[in-house]
């Protein structure tokens, strides 16, 4: 793999191993240091085993008042803190600093309280994403983002992500359904951001924070707004029999003022690969399928079932199947969420991309990744957020063989590139982390990228947490060969950024 | 009061030199003369109007850049001025210099009707959009009362009635182009629904009152007209009931696209002034959007719920002329107060705490209400926890002022200690800065301060709003 070769801070200078690790002892007690290999060793990387990095050192606080501590002695050290949560995430945004040390949140696992009639629950950020909606279903609540990893991904890394997932067309994403947030600044201050009213005054720091990837605070303790559940949901199996009509289609469901509780996307590809594995009923003949939910009343779902599918015929749909129990619509959601393990079956590896584009250009972008599966010669499945726009191509290769890798990164590369080009983002919902950084010197100026460090500055100068991911540097860029440089000559190119 | 008391002192001086470069740019559309310049200072604040030096009538993002460069150079303040409807003396030149008039960048940008996204010009006003984008079967829902300008909603971080449904300018702004404080243009995010791309700059200049870069041109999200409308009208005997109706209502998830709380004064002053025969206790007035069954459904729910706490009457209606007469009592409900005490001039509070204890706050504002030596009506947006007393003074009474303001602080600290809020909607500006550090704690507010600093490190940019400069 490319290796990381701009470190552009050399913190290794500040402090050895051995004065680190003595720091953190006289913090934490001897059980939340992990600094032998074998136990740092598995946390090398995140879900983006592409790129990895052993720690200096792993500590696993039991109390904030340790956090604050942690985060203090490396201030002092001037060591860098990566922070974890369960290590799901797929940009590398958790991927550890070799210089540095790992923090991991999964020992702040319990949910503190739950508020039936505000609707909200404050819990601690190892808390697993679907442990919460668990928790609060006797109430008929549940929590709305659900990330496909939502079984082992915690609101801790949720919030650092911004996570979204099926829901979040009709619900929003993390940041509309977190209220508050309490974080340790690299000062070792504890702060709150948000509040429990829908509205704090000032600047909107929560928002800032939440998507930050890990860069401005640590969270210990998380307000979630809860939903109340629905009586009633179905879904809409329709198939296409050409990617084009079923993108089309999606344009149409939300043209005609329908907000589904979920719309998603399937290629052919992506069916098979899932179906021998879930068995979930999907039609695989289909080139395409869209999986469309409503949720509400039993009223409203039946005169909303009947719009969709009056929507999904005129657009040209060639098989409609609507879930007929709550089994079957779990059944149906089961393959869309088992989409990436399915591939991890048929192929050795795979690499999930995140790009977001407007909604009407889905069939442009979609035609054009069937013309680059030629160019590289490599299997893309496409399966993803047809309603939010958000495409998760995924690139079937195997790294054993010679120069998959490269074509494989090339290939997301230039899906990412288009993204932006018809006016999206290269990520809706996985992160920037360490994978994306050359394209974000794409899809922001300069001006912009400098903002970004505005605000990193003001959380956090020396550049501590989480360095080198997120945000390229000047050098980044230019070697990237996306930024214009005058006579070689680049503004500040000593400046730390990243 | 709380306005600053030698005004003089904190004006910085508007060198010769700027002026000149600025008539040379900008010839007419620069303005030193006086009635422009009290028109540019004057605001529905309760403070005295406090003059810019000159306005500057924009008309595209680069003359923007030109003006924030000479700002930057002079170090000479710059005030981003839209409708200037604002309420709490966010547009105030209290340190002098230059107001930056948007209102001439009123264009639409882009339609993108089948993305349901709109990009226009800072200054174009959200009845112009709605005018504008009639025929396309969409509509910008955001409706915070006044026809503010899309920029201005922007900076204040807008919300109004229907926020319950359609969220506030937090939710709803995809994307801004910004001038920041060095001259520099950037879009703060692509036109895709989500992105995690980098911070949220977005939501950072959502809100942030024109202090950290001028907004020049909006990207918000439109919904479709809603197939079906209508509205319901309910009185309650007293406040509590009718909060406990709403918290009922939200809870089992009923989509309401409007719920507003009227006190028994605020409809007595709308029977006055809009002679109307409402019962005068407290009401709730309700609107429902979605297709027609499922208007009907949502209002039949609403109507046992109501029943149930112990709702009076209700009145259902489909037909827009009956709806508008309604919700008449309420549109009008700021003039109609005002009416309650002619000459008067309304200092509004505007706090918004978790909808579980908004009864207690509204009983313990009417208690309060009830000793003061003024009159008042409280009207609240009850499906998001905010509600507003009008409070009704006499101008040239400064006790009443003072009264007025210690019962706002009882009011906001009341709100604060209960995890509200002391601004719902209508931001800080001048008047609510007071109650930051209760709010946010200091360590919050160095953070915000970091950041101004980091964004507008020679303090140009509306300076002294929303936070003091680090003292």
């Amino acid at each position: 793999m490319n290796a990381i070769t701009e470190p552009v801070l050399s913190y290794a200078a500040t402090a050895s191993r051995e004065q680190v690790l003595l720091a953190l002892r006289a913090v934490l007690p001897p059980h939340c240091i992990l600094s032998r290999e074998e136990e740092t060793r598995p946390y090398e990387c995140d879900g983006l085993s592409l790129y990895r990095s052993v720690p200096m050192a792993v500590v696993l606080p039991e109390s904030e008042a340790q956090v604050q501590a942690v985060l203090k002695t490396c201030k002092k050290l001037r060591v860098p803190v990566v922070a974890r949560g369960a290590g799901t995430g797929l940009s590398g945004g958790a991927m550890p600093h070799a210089q540095g040390v790992l923090l991991g949140l999964a020992k702040f696992n319990r949910i503190k309280h739950v508020d039936r009639e505000a609707a909200i629950a404050v819990v601690e950020p190892g808390v697993r994403n679907l442990a919460v909606s668990e928790a609060v279903a006797p109430f008929g609540l549940y929590y709305a983002p659900d990330p496909s990893s939502q079984i082992a991904c915690t609101i801790g890394g949720n919030v650092a992500e911004n996570s979204g997932g099926v829901h979040c067309l009709k619900y929003g994403l993390t940041v509309h359904n977190v209220l508050k947030v309490r974080v340790i600044t690299i000062d070792g201050e504890v702060i709150e951001l948000g509040s429990l009213a829908p509205d704090a005054p000032g600047l909107d720091l929560l928002s800032v924070f939440v998507g930050s990837e890990g860069m401005l605070g640590v969270v210990t303790e998380v307000t979630l707004r809860l939903t109340p559940k629905p009586a009633l949901a179905r879904v809409i199996m329709a198939s296409f029999d050409d990617v084009e009509k079923a993108s089309d289609a999606v344009g149409k469901v939300i043209g005609a003022g329908i907000i589904p509780a979920g719309l998603e996307m399937m290629d052919k590809q992506a069916t098979q690969m899932v179906e021998p594995f879930v068995r979930a009923g999907y039609d695989t003949e289909a080139e395409a399928i869209l999986l469309c939910e409503s949720d509400g009343t039993i009223e409203e779902v039946a005169e909303e079932i009947e719009r969709m599918e009056k929507v999904f015929q005129q657009a040209g749909a060639v098989r409609l199947q609507v879930s007929q129990s709550e089994n079957e619509r779990l059944l149906f959601w089961a393959g869309r969420k088992n989409a990436f393990p399915a591939a991890g079956r048929v192929s050795p590896d795979y690499y999930c991309m995140d790009g977001t584009i407007p909604r009407r250009r889905l069939g442009h972008v979609l035609k054009a990744i069937q013309q680059m599966e030629i160019k590289y010669s490599m299997r893309c499945a496409n399966v993803f957020h047809a309603g939010d726009g958000n495409l998760h191509p995924l690139i079937l290769f195997d790294s054993n063989l010679a120069d998959e890798v490269r074509r494989a990164e090339d290939f997301g590369a230039e899906i990412l590139e288009l993204c932006v080009e018809v006016g999206g983002t290269i990520t809706g919902e996985h992160g920037v982390g360490i994978e994306k950084i050359n394209q974000m010197c794409v899809q922001f100026t300069r001006d912009e990228l400098d903002s970004f460090m505005a605000v990193k500055r003001g959380f956090d100068p020396e550049c501590l947490l989480n360095p080198e991911k997120v945000i390229p540097t000047l050098v980044r860029c230019a070697e990237y060969g996306k930024m214009h440089v005058h006579g070689g000559a680049l503004p500040f190119s000593d400046l730390p950024r990243f | 009061m709380n306005a600053p008391h030698d005004l003089q002192t904190l004006r910085r001086p508007l060198p010769a030199e700027m002026s000149e470069a600025l008539r040379t740019h900008f010839g007419d559309r620069f303005s030193v003369a006086n009635a422009v310049r009290d028109h540019h200072g004057t605001d529905e604040s309760p403070y005295p109007s406090m003059l810019p030096d000159g306005v500057v009538f924009a008309q595209s993002t680069e003359e923007v850049v030109v003006v924030v460069n000479l700002c930057n150079a002079h170090g000479v303040p710059l005030i981003a001025y839209g409708a200037g409807s604002s309420l709490e003396g966010h547009i105030l030149a209290i340190e002098g210099g230059i107001t930056l008039d948007l209102t001439q960048m009123n264009k639409i940008v882009a339609l993108h009707a089948e993305d349901q996204t709109i990009t226009v010009q800072a200054g174009l006003t959200r009845k112009q959009l709605n005018e504008q984008i009639r025929d396309s079967g969409l509509f910008f829902p955001i409706d915070p009362g006044a026809d503010a300008s899309l920029g201005g909603m922007s900076a204040t971080r807008a919300s109004g009635t229907n926020a319950v449904r359609y969220g506030t300018m937090r939710e709803n702004v995809v994307s801004l182009t910004v001038v920041t404080a060095q001259g520099k243009i950037i879009r703060t995010s692509r036109r895709a629904r989500k992105s995690s791309a980098g911070y949220d700059l977005t939501r950072l200049f959502v809100g942030s009152e024109g202090t950290l870069g001028v907004i020049t041109e909006v990207t918000v999200k439109l919904y479709p007209q809603p197939e079906a409308v209508s509205a319901a009208v309910c009185n309650f005997p007293t406040v509590h009931e009718a909060v406990q109706c709403v918290i009922q209502t939200i809870q089992l998830g009923v989509p309401i696209a409007r719920v507003e709380l009227m006190d028994a004064n605020a409809v007595m002053a709308g029977n006055r002034y809009s002679k109307l025969t409402l019962r005068e206790t407290p009401l709730l007035l309700f609107e429902f959007h979605g297709s027609e069954a499922s208007v009907k459904e949502q209002a039949q729910t609403v109507q046992e719920l109501a029943k149930d706490c112990g709702g009076l009457d209700f009145e259902w209606a489909e037909r827009p002329e009956d709806r508008n007469r309604l919700w008449t009592a309420r549109h009008n409900a700021y003039f109609a107060g005002l009416q309650l005490r002619p000459g008067c001039r309304a200092s509004t509070t505007d706090v918004c705490v978790p909808i579980s204890r908004l009864a207690e706050c509204i009983n313990e504002a009417t208690k309060l209400l009830e000793k003061a030596s003024f009159p008042s009506t409280i009207v609240g947006h009850v499906g998001d926890g905010n509600f507003h007393v009008l409070m009704l003074l006499d101008p040239n009474d400064q006790k009443e002022w003072e009264e007025s303001e210690r019962l706002n602080h009882r009011l906001v600290t009341q709100a604060i200690d209960a995890d509200g809020t002391c601004t719902g909607e209508h931001g800080i500006g001048l008047h609510k800065k007071q109650f930051m550090a209760h709010e946010h704690g200091e360590d919050v507010l160095d953070l915000m301060r970091s950041l101004k600093k980091a964004f507008d490190p020679n303090n140009i940019l509306n300076p002294g709003k929303i936070l003091d400069a680090r003292p």
